[in-house]
């Protein structure tokens, strides 16, 4: 991300002596009537910050006096904020696209203020080209100008290789159109030779019948030939389009799929690759075949009669042009009624997953209206569209096909001027029907096509998506050992919006964290760094003294032992739900986890036992027996590093207490850090980390901290007082 | 005084912070007084306590946007001082000063007039008037970048996050319909 822009009012700067430019950003919107503007700047020297519109200075600051400068957030923008003698200062206001950039700027403006010298650099992205203006994919590649040749390009890497296949499919459809365009000619033959000839005889009418019947069959084993090899190929191309996506989406971030709904992605893998086949199937398979007898079918009409073969195309320009008029009503006509049942559908999933919500407050009636409406909106657009496609399809075909009048006119004329033959005339008329036959199919063919570049973008968005968290190629397979540090590391989930800022934590081996702090502290974001689901913005984490990116991923996932609040189930037994992480564990093995984890007893007691189904079409589990097979399934793999995540929160009292003894035995020797609002359940916890904005506020043992009587003191003291209460 | 809506008696250590999170204390124009400070913010004073930076938040930003301001303590994580019920009913004096800030914590800009839609690679790019004049911005066509607030209101987001509205779609001309209809 560029941080110092090339203007000339930031070169025309007064600058003193030793004084030097640092920084130079835009910023969008005006001061005074927050409105759009283009030539407003940043401009941050070694000394000053300048705030330009035009060519002139409007406010500047000095930068020994700025303290703590921030990019604050708001509602669709932001603003740069500094403190100058206790007083808080607004700097320049900008819209959501510079928050990023201004971040950066509070950085480098810190920096400064404290005498260091160092530029703070940004590896981001642009959102937007620089070169055509176009929006970049999140890799930063601009879809024009990195010239990948757009889809058409994307549609010929997807059909490469499958090259050996098509050249044999299109020798079958060549086939196909010297057969179909055979037939009429024969046809032809017949009337001049048989029916109007004065030799014609029955012989030789069988003859030609004879030859029509072969061509005839002839047809239909080609098209059956072809159709199988097009079924084959489409079926094939989507397979490994479905197995590149899915293989994407594993790799990607959880960020990217946290960004979208579940369907939304299940559609891409099933739907889109499904619109892929059928245009492979349909469309593409029978292109080359049209295009083949349109050719050959325009150059024998012309051949035959030159006049006769224009005046049949007089009518198909303006059924042409018709046609690509109404390309775009018909996409947007379409679009429309796949959104309306698109909205059906959803509502329908809401209401049947909130069925008890709805039952319970007596909103049958309510929800029944709303969803009425819906499927009513949507009858009517698609009985809209049907009509609209009912009357549009035969207007098209007459505009198209008014031509043959005029070429029966004029050709019946030569047959009785006898310039002609009706044989010929016969024929002429078939090949011109044709004709109108295969332009009407090409008509079909921008709503075909917009079907597949739709697909095509969805699928591309999912496969141009950078990979995040991706191994170096040098990176090791490292057996933990259990020192964990955080170093100087911050993160966000947007980066101008830290979550964890200047996180210091040095954690030996074998010791047991707890973290506790207010919801949204970021408790959960310090473990999904450590689980390595996101990659840290600033600063670095090292496992055993080893930088945590120089560890390759899979190896060290599969070191790790994760306890979530949200235990998932996979569709299958308990046994392989249990063997998730360890597929070859014994049933001993298994048994002993089950028993750590205090889920031997309920498995026991279900009638399967331990091979009972359980998913989304199984068995239903309470959520503390999810949560016990959850916790089987992290001791089952002797984890060396474990991670608990109010892992006993859903759990009744009892359980709790159980389940608390057995992780005491797996936890013992092991590098645990463990997120409970439940305090006594970190009671054997060799520190506790206490997370309060964005940071680590206190960190210490039990003891330590209650004396300190900060944050952790209060949350001990508002859980007794809890207790006492319902104890009362 | 200030208004109270909830009241609740109950003893114990923790109780005042209770009463403080389910009570909505309503400002009173009488008994505060909102005061632009010197680096453009806005500071207020009440019978108890002066607050040197407070943040201006509405609850209702669609339906209602100038009744049900909230009014926070920016030094001290944003907790809620209190809350204007209607802005109108405040002094002149004060109502400007708020505006002011609303201002500059809310860029919604409003849609007037759309110049061309065009959809290229998965990104659709919108020329379009707003009330903060012309401008242009792209949207991602796969995520979902266009709300629906009602039937007739939508609220489009960028690709940088920025935000616009629409305020009433049936107020723009057929043409400008057809060129949303993509997006609805």
């Amino acid at each position: 991300m560029q941080l110092k822009y090339d203007i000339p009012a930031a070169k025309a700067l007064p600058l003193e002596e030793g004084e030097s430019l640092y920084y130079c950003v835009p910023y969008d919107v005006s001061q005074e009537d927050r409105s759009w503007i283009t030539d407003g700047y940043l401009a941050v020297s070694s000394k000053r910050v300048f705030v330009l519109r035009g060519s002139e200075v409007v406010k500047t600051y000095t930068i020994s006096q700025m303290k703590h400068t921030r990019a604050e957030v708001t509602i669709g923008g932001g603003m740069l904020v500094t403190t100058i003698d206790g007083v808080q200062n607004f700097i320049v206001r900008y819209s959501a696209k510079h928050r990023t950039r201004f971040a950066y700027m509070a950085r480098g403006i810190n920096i400064l203020s404290k005498g260091r010298t160092e530029m703070v650099e940004s590896h981001e992205h642009e959102t937007q080209c620089p070169v055509c203006g176009r929006a970049l994919t999140q890799s930063g590649i601009c879809p024009k100008c990195a010239d990948q040749g757009g889809l058409f390009r994307d549609f010929v890497k997807l059909v490469v290789p499958y090259r050996k296949r098509i050249v044999v499919i299109t020798l079958v459809m060549i086939m196909a159109s010297v057969v179909t365009l055979l037939n009429p000619h024969l046809q032809g033959k017949l009337i001049d030779d048989v029916f109007k000839s004065e030799d014609g005889s029955m012989q030789k009418a069988m003859l030609f019948l004879g030859g029509m019947f072969f061509l005839g069959a002839g047809i239909v084993v080609i098209n059956v030939i072809k159709t199988y090899l097009c079924t084959l190929l489409g079926t094939q191309i989507a397979k490994d389009v479905r197995k590149t996506l899915f293989d994407k989406l594993q790799r990607l971030s959880v960020q990217f799929v946290n960004d979208r709904r579940p369907g939304e992605l299940m559609e891409r893998v099933v739907y889109d690759t499904g619109n892929i086949k059928q245009f492979m199937q349909n469309t593409f398979c029978n292109l080359f075949t049209v295009v083949i007898i349109f050719a050959l079918d325009v150059i024998f009409m012309v051949l035959m009669n030159w006049k006769m073969a224009l005046l049949a195309f007089t009518s198909a320009p303006f059924g042409v042009w018709f046609t690509l008029q109404f390309r775009k009503t018909i996409r947007r006509r379409y679009h429309m009624q796949f959104r309306r049942e698109d909205e059906v559908s959803s509502n329908l999933q809401d209401v049947i997953s909130g069925m008890r919500v709805v039952k319970t407050y007596g909103k049958e009636a309510k929800e029944k209206q709303k969803f009425d409406d819906l499927a009513e909106q949507f009858s009517k657009i698609s009985f809209s569209n049907e009509r609209f496609w009912a009357l549009f399809n035969p207007l098209i075909h007459f505009i198209m096909g008014f031509g043959i009048f005029f070429v029966l006119m004029y050709g019946g004329m030569k047959v009785l001027d006898e310039e002609m033959s009706s044989g010929d005339l016969f024929k002429f008329v078939t090949y011109t029907n044709m004709l109108y036959q295969y332009i009407q199919w090409m008509t079909s063919m921008p709503r075909e096509i917009t079907g597949l570049i739709s697909s095509m973008e969805r699928i591309n968005d999912v496969m141009m998506q950078e990979e995040l968290i991706r191994d170096d190629d040098d990176a090791i397979r490292h057996d933990i050992e259990g020192e964990v540090e955080f170093r100087h590391a911050s993160f966000g989930y947007k980066s101008y919006e830290p979550v964890l800022e200047d996180i210091n934590l040095k954690v030996k081996k074998g010791e047991m964290i707890g973290i506790v702090g207010p919801s949204g502290a970021g408790k959960s974001t310090l473990i999904n760094l450590l689980m390595r689901l996101y990659e840290i913005d600033d600063g670095e984490l090292f496992i055993d003294g080893i930088p945590l990116k120089d560890i390759r991923n899979d190896y060290y996932h599969s070191q790790l032992g994760v306890v979530l609040q949200e235990t998932f189930l996979f569709t299958g037994t308990i046994l392989s739900n249990i063997r998730f992480a360890k597929p070859d564990a014994s049933y001993e093995e298994v048994i002993q986890a089950a028993k750590l984890a205090n889920a031997h007893d309920f498995i026991t007691k279900m009638p399967d036992g331990y091979n009972t189904y359980v998913g989304e079409k199984g068995m239903t589990l309470s959520g503390g027996e999810r949560q016990r097979i959850a916790i089987a399934r992290a001791i089952l793999k002797q984890p060396r590093l474990l991670i608990l995540d109010e892992a006993t929160a859903s759990l009744d009292t009892e359980s709790e207490f159980l389940i608390q003894q057995a992780l005491e035995r797996l936890t013992q020797g092991r590098t645990t850090f463990a997120i409970a609002h439940r305090l006594s359940t970190l009671k054997n916890a060799d520190r506790l980390l206490v997370i309060d904005d964005h940071t680590i506020a206190e960190i210490g043992t039990h003891e330590e901290l209650v004396a300190q009587k900060g944050i952790y003191y209060r949350l001990v003291k508002a859980q007794l007082e809890m207790q006492a209460q319902a104890g009362a | 005084m200030s208004k109270e809506i909830n009241e609740r008696k109950n003893v114990g250590v923790s109780q005042e912070a209770v009463d403080q999170m389910i009570t909505t204390r309503l400002l009173d124009d009488a008994k505060v007084r909102f005061i632009k400070t010197e680096g453009g913010f806005l500071s207020l004073e009440t019978e108890e306590k002066k607050y040197a930076r407070v943040k201006v938040l509405r609850l209702f930003p669609f339906t209602d946007p100038n009744r049900y301001i909230s009014v926070r303590d920016h030094n001290d994580k944003d907790r809620e001082i209190g809350v204007i019920e209607d802005l109108a009913a405040m002094s002149e004096e004060t109502q400007k000063l708020i505006h002011e800030q609303l201002d500059l914590y809310y860029f919604t800009p409003v849609i007037t007039k759309i110049f061309s839609i065009k959809d290229e690679y998965g990104y659709a790019y919108f020329h379009v008037m707003t009330d903060a004049g012309e401008c242009k911005f792209a949207i991602n066509m796969g995520a979902n970048a266009v709300a629906r607030l009602s039937d007739t209101r939508l609220l489009i987001t960028d690709l940088d996050e920025n935000r616009f509205e629409v305020r009433d779609v049936s107020k723009l001309t057929v043409k400008e319909q057809r060129r949303l209809d993509l997006f609805m």
